[in-house]
């Protein structure tokens, strides 16, 4: 009982400080603010010229990965941006953490209280496009005339994909490295069977089906690693699609997130017999579907289970020693990959993928009144020197020389400035340094010494015939923005269901499940598709 | 009081069946220890199962060395126990008040309060409301409003009304015993099993909760340990967004797996032990010894 | 007058009643006005108050999907199978527990049944899929050294049913007996001497001692799970769903997030939530009348 006391005693003392805070709070609490700055802002001009210090806030993910004694809010980056940005222009750059995964719902909040930051950003196009529409967005067109020459230079191509209903809304990042898939193939167990390095589907089916007979990796031999994921199948989709004009992007594929689904395009129900064809033999793994986040796949190379297995470029190199394809020789010896284009169209090309050369989505809240402080801000990021630093840090204690590109050290000094580089450098998503050979021989250098030929192969065989998507209208459209996460849903349903149907039933099952995907969503969004497209050749 | 007798066949097949509840229900988090006791290539390769491949302490020397998780932890702590305290009073004098049966007016407060079971006002309002009451990036966010949950309400008040019989409560108001002196000497004393179990409930809720921190902390000092935690652990799942970030992610540090289940094991571990310790309070024979005293 | 002076008599119970009513009102009454949005066009930058007004067309809008009411349906179905065995298992463990002779076994098996409310969903989830694979999963790889499957446990829209259902009972089941474990304590044991006076069985004891003494808490838990057999939560469904069986595995919570919520729509959000809340309310008061007639017991 005398605990009981104890207990007692304390709660008593908690329950008076909520007394006294409830009391106290509840007055303040009678007005909830609701918000109309949206048309405040606009009659704000650029007050630069006024000697006022003024803040500029800034939002910055927070991905828990900040080294001791840092947050993404207070480090080394935060406090070099302050004294090279902040102080010579009278402003206090004020960074705003927003959690990496709740980013939209965070930032939705925020608008809706008005306590925003100057400057967001993200990926996610459809809350940009959603945002725009309801009028929250800052046309910085006049402000990057005005402020941002050096910014525009360095954008150059990428800001047009900013441009909503003529209106600059958003500031799009560069996108460095565009390539989006490569394949590796187990070089031993073609040897070991005397066949040479596929360069047709032909000779590549041919191939998986010897790695099938010849139980190569043995009793769980998967020839083609495959999963529910777009790595797994747009390269194989794209490498059937018979069609490529402009006219048969714009009103026969859809654009789902960041890519383009070429759904009514002539080959792609080749393509989906033809997986469908694979996986009938047993040439895929048999729960594909089951594995949305490529782990299984990921698994089965490491493993030794694989013979072909495509991934987001440079992914099974990256990580250092402990890549993917590391990994996969220390568990199996004697394996050896070697990169290929497995895949070859009605005209004997390599057709597939890549990005636009568009990152991600800059902004100003309409209710700010920073937008001149916060287009100098990026305009002051796009130069050289800057973007070196911020990227790379000082020669000597975060980087060094090699070959004369400067290479991250992985010393804890690197570690504390540029643990969250990515994210603090917005306006360009990898570095370029003046061209692709460039770029691949620097991506190289972050690849362990022996896998570097391979590396490099790998990723220029990614550049090969590639198609930049997906292909845009000059406004986002409003059925594809509503759909987005609804056409996914189906597309998978209809993919999942077409290549595991028995190979008579294909037609059949592919014939369903398009048109369900065309009953929930498709039709609607190839009419606005096509009505965008006509309004755009006048 | 449990009859020293034979160890019957019913005992036998009761004992194994519990315990392959309980193997069934350590192996995850065997799973997920082992996990952090692994190196980098057996994780990736799959071949971690319930016992370490390549033992090693790398991933706590890690967690246990950076001041900030242990300083969260610390924090955590605090912010549990003072959350638990108020909650459990505000919810004891609710349920106690709601559990008198005579209590004019007592079915209105009722359905004012199951109402809000059902009806929010959503992110948006709630956000708004903090905001105005200067709540934001307070200690407070993380205590108040989640103050009384009425379906813990609702269990207290069943079990007041069960375990305390109808003819203790007339005898204490013929002794002239107030309605505070009541609770302390009669109800709170006969309770301790149901306030144990809620003060878990509460306790565990506080301690595994962080949506409400993810909109209203912005304070790095003010993260509770789960906040953390998901951050590590969630943020660099999304595939799909990690993908289009393409190079940005890539110039992001990544966290290795064993790090991950080292942090979980870091972040959980404390709360589990306070059920144990909350076991004591479930004793019986409180009744029996209060009526006949 | 009678009144009047009840309540001065009574004075501190009134008083008690302040501050958590203060609770109710500042924290969920006062932001409840949010509940407008489904009734509204919302613009996040214009707020809840100035956003245009447009009737029940958000409702209407959903009321016309199909695939609303595949949701409904198996939010309805999903939440069924978790009341039918779902709620009796934590009973059923609760009163194998207390059975249980060797002390310390008791005590060390309560504190490990629990875990696994303490693992997360998205970590279930990959252990969930590791486990049950057709090919090569633990569980099918046991079945078939006994000559058995393999079973298509999470691709086959009825296995997964039961693979919900049962992952659903192992993550929540030693959680859920801890309140039942509470009330058995509360039971009188004079009641367990005088049967054994008696020479009742075990299982005699239970059905008519342990059973009876712990029926109010299962009734009141009963009527608070059916007022949320509309809501479901999101992370289980999704985790565990998959693309194979998705016309079972959407549920009104997935539904909302496929429509909206990513992008703001939060109207669509609102709508649904509160046509939730009505369908649970009406569900609970009833669930409480039926029991007040037929057993005497429930919350209000």
């Amino acid at each position: 009982m005398k605990a009981l006391k104890r207990v007692g005693s304390v709660a008593f003392a908690v329950m008076l400080c909520i007394a006294l805070l409830v009391g106290c709070s509840s007055n303040s609490s009678t007005g909830t603010g609701s918000n109309t700055a949206g048309s405040a802002a606009k009659n704000e001009k650029n007050d630069s010229g006024s000697k006022e210090r003024v803040t500029l806030k800034v939002e910055v993910f927070d991905r828990g990965n900040s080294p001791e004694g840092m947050t993404v809010t207070n480090n080394l980056m935060t406090k070099y941006v302050q004294e090279n940005f902040g102080d010579p222009n009278n402003i206090d750059v004020e960074f705003v953490a927003v959690p990496r995964s709740e980013e939209i719902n965070n930032l939705n909040v925020l608008m809706a209280a008005g306590t925003a930051p100057d400057i967001i950003f993200t990926y996610n196009e459809g809350a940009v496009y959603s945002w725009a529409q309801q009028g929250g967005l800052m046309d910085l067109g006049p402000a990057i005339e005005e402020h941002g020459p050096q910014l525009k230079e360095y954008l150059a191509d990428s800001l047009q994909y900013g441009i909503f209903d003529g209106m600059q809304y958003a500031v799009v990042a560069r996108r460095v490295n565009l390539q989006k898939y490569s394949s590796l193939i187990r070089k031993d167990w073609l040897d070991a069977l005397s066949l040479p390095i596929p360069t047709t589907t032909e000779e590549t089916y041919e191939a998986l089906k010897a790695f099938k007979q010849n139980n190569m990796g043995g009793e769980r031999t998967i020839p083609f690693g495959f999963a529910l994921a777009p790595d797994s199948y747009e390269p194989v989709i794209w490498s059937f699609i018979k069609e490529q004009s402009d006219e048969a992007r714009y009103l026969r594929s859809v654009t789902i997130g960041s890519r383009e689904y070429p759904i009514l395009m002539d080959g792609h129900k080749d393509a989906l017999q033809f997986l469908n064809k694979l996986y009938n033999e047993g040439l895929l793994d048999p729960d594909f579907a089951l594995d949305k986040d490529k782990k299984k796949k990921d698994e089965h190379f490491v493993n030794g289970y694989t013979g072909l297995y495509s991934f987001d470029s440079g992914q099974a190199f990256g990580n250092g020693e402990s890549s993917a394809v590391m990994t996969l020789e220390s568990n199996v010896s004697g394996a050896e990959v070697a990169p290929v284009l497995p895949w070859t169209d009605f005209e004997g090309k390599n057709r597939q993928p890549a990005y636009n050369p568009s990152g991600m989505y800059i902004m100003v809240p309409s209710f700010s009144k920073r937008t001149a402080e916060a287009i100098k801000y990026l305009n002051w990021m796009a130069q050289d020197e800057v973007i070196q630093y911020m990227a790379f840090g000082e020669e000597g204690v975060h980087h060094n020389l090699v070959d004369g590109y400067p290479v991250r050290n992985s010393s804890e000094e690197d570690q504390k400035l540029l643990y969250n580089t990515g994210d603090m450098l917005i306006i360009t998503n990898g570095i370029d340094f003046g061209s692709a050979e460039n770029n691949n021989e620097y991506m190289a250098l972050s690849v362990v010494e022996k896998h570097r030929e391979l590396a490099i192969q790998s990723r220029s065989f990614a550049d090969k015939d590639a198609v930049q998507q997906p292909i845009s209208f000059d406004k986002p459209l409003d059925s594809e923005a509503k759909y987005s996460v609804v056409m996914l849903e189906k597309y998978e349903e209809l993919l999942v269901k077409s290549i595991m149907s028995k190979p008579e039933e294909f037609d059949k099952v592919y014939e369903v499940t398009l048109k369900d995907f065309m009953d929930t969503a498709g039709t609607e969004v190839f009419e606005e598709r096509k009505v965008a497209y006509e309004a755009m050749q006048q | 009081m449990e009859r020293r007798g034979k160890f019957t066949m019913f005992d036998v097949i009761n004992t194994l069946f519990i315990l392959g509840c309980v193997i069934l229900c350590l192996a995850p988090f065997l799973h997920i220890m082992s996990v952090s006791l692994s190196s980098n290539a057996p994780i990736m390769s799959g071949r971690v199962t319930i016992y370490p491949i390549d033992l090693n302490f790398d991933a706590y020397t890690r967690v246990l060395s950076d001041m900030s998780m242990i300083r969260s932890l610390l924090f955590t702590i605090l912010l549990t126990l003072a959350f638990t305290a108020s909650a459990m009073v505000m919810t004891t004098m609710v349920a106690y008040t709601l559990s008198t049966e005579k209590l004019k007016g007592r079915k209105l407060f009722m359905l004012l309060i199951v109402f809000t079971m059902f009806f929010s006002g959503g992110l948006i309002p709630e956000y708004l409301l903090i905001k105005s009451l200067n709540l934001l990036d307070s200690l407070l966010v993380l205590i108040l409003p989640g103050l009384i949950s009425p379906f813990y309400m609702i269990i207290m008040i069943t079990f007041f009304r069960s375990t305390i019989p109808e003819s203790l409560n007339e005898a204490a108001e013929i002794d002239g015993c107030s309605d505070f002196g009541k609770l302390f000497r009669i109800v709170l004393p006969l309770s301790l099993p149901v306030l144990a179990t809620l003060s878990l409930f509460y306790a565990v809720g506080r301690w595994n909760g962080f949506r409400d921190a993810l909109f209203y902390i912005t304070d790095q000092n003010l993260y509770p340990l789960q906040l953390k935690l998901y951050q590590m652990v969630m943020n660099n799942m999304i595939s799909e967004v990690t993908l289009a970030e393409g190079a940005n992610a890539a110039a992001v540090q990544y966290l290795p797996e064993s790090l991950k289940a080292a942090s979980i094991m870091f972040a959980t571990i404390p709360i589990l032990i306070v059920y144990p310790w909350l076991q004591r309070y479930f004793v019986s024979g409180l009744t029996l010894g209060s009526v006949k005293g | 007058m009678i009144r009047k002076s009840y309540v001065i008599k009574h004075w501190q119970l009134y008083a008690m009643l302040i501050l958590p009513l203060a609770y109710f009102i500042v924290f969920k009454y006062f932001p409840i006005y949010g509940v407008t949005i489904a009734f509204k066009d919302f613009n996040v930058f214009k707020g809840i108050t100035a956003s245009e007004w447009v009737g029940l067309d958000v409702f209407r809008d959903i009321f016309s999907q199909k695939s609303f009411y595949v949701a409904l349906r198996n939010t309805f179905m999903l939440n069924g199978l978790d009341l039918l065995f779902g709620f009796p298992a934590p009973i059923i463990l609760a009163i194998c527990l207390n059975e249980l002779r060797l002390k310390a076994f008791k005590k060390l098996s309560q504190t490990l049944l629990y875990l696994p409310h303490f693992i997360s969903w998205v970590i279930i989830g990959g252990i969930v899929y590791q486990v049950f694979a057709t090919n090569y999963g633990i569980v099918n790889l046991l079945l078939e050294k006994i000559g058995l499957g393999p079973f298509p446990f999470l691709s086959d829209k009825l296995y997964w049913l039961a693979t919900y259902t049962s992952v659903g009972i192992w993550q929540s089941v030693g959680w859920g007996s801890i309140i039942y474990l509470a009330a058995i304590t509360g039971i009188n044991k004079e009641l367990y001497e005088a049967a054994e006076v008696d020479g009742a069985s075990r299982l005699r004891k239970i059905w008519h001692i342990t059973l009876p003494g712990i029926r109010t808490t299962i009734i009141v838990l009963l009527i608070l799970k059916i007022g949320d057999m509309v809501d479901i939560g999101f992370d289980r469904p999704y985790i565990i769903g998959n693309v194979m069986v998705r016309e079972y595995s959407d549920v009104l919570s997935t539904y909302i997030y496929r429509i909206g919520l990513q992008s703001g729509q939060f109207s669509i959000a609102t709508a649904v939530g509160l046509f939730q809340a009505v369908v649970g309310l009406v569900f609970i008061l009833s669930a409480n009348y039926i029991s007040k007639k037929t057993t005497d017991e429930g919350i209000i």
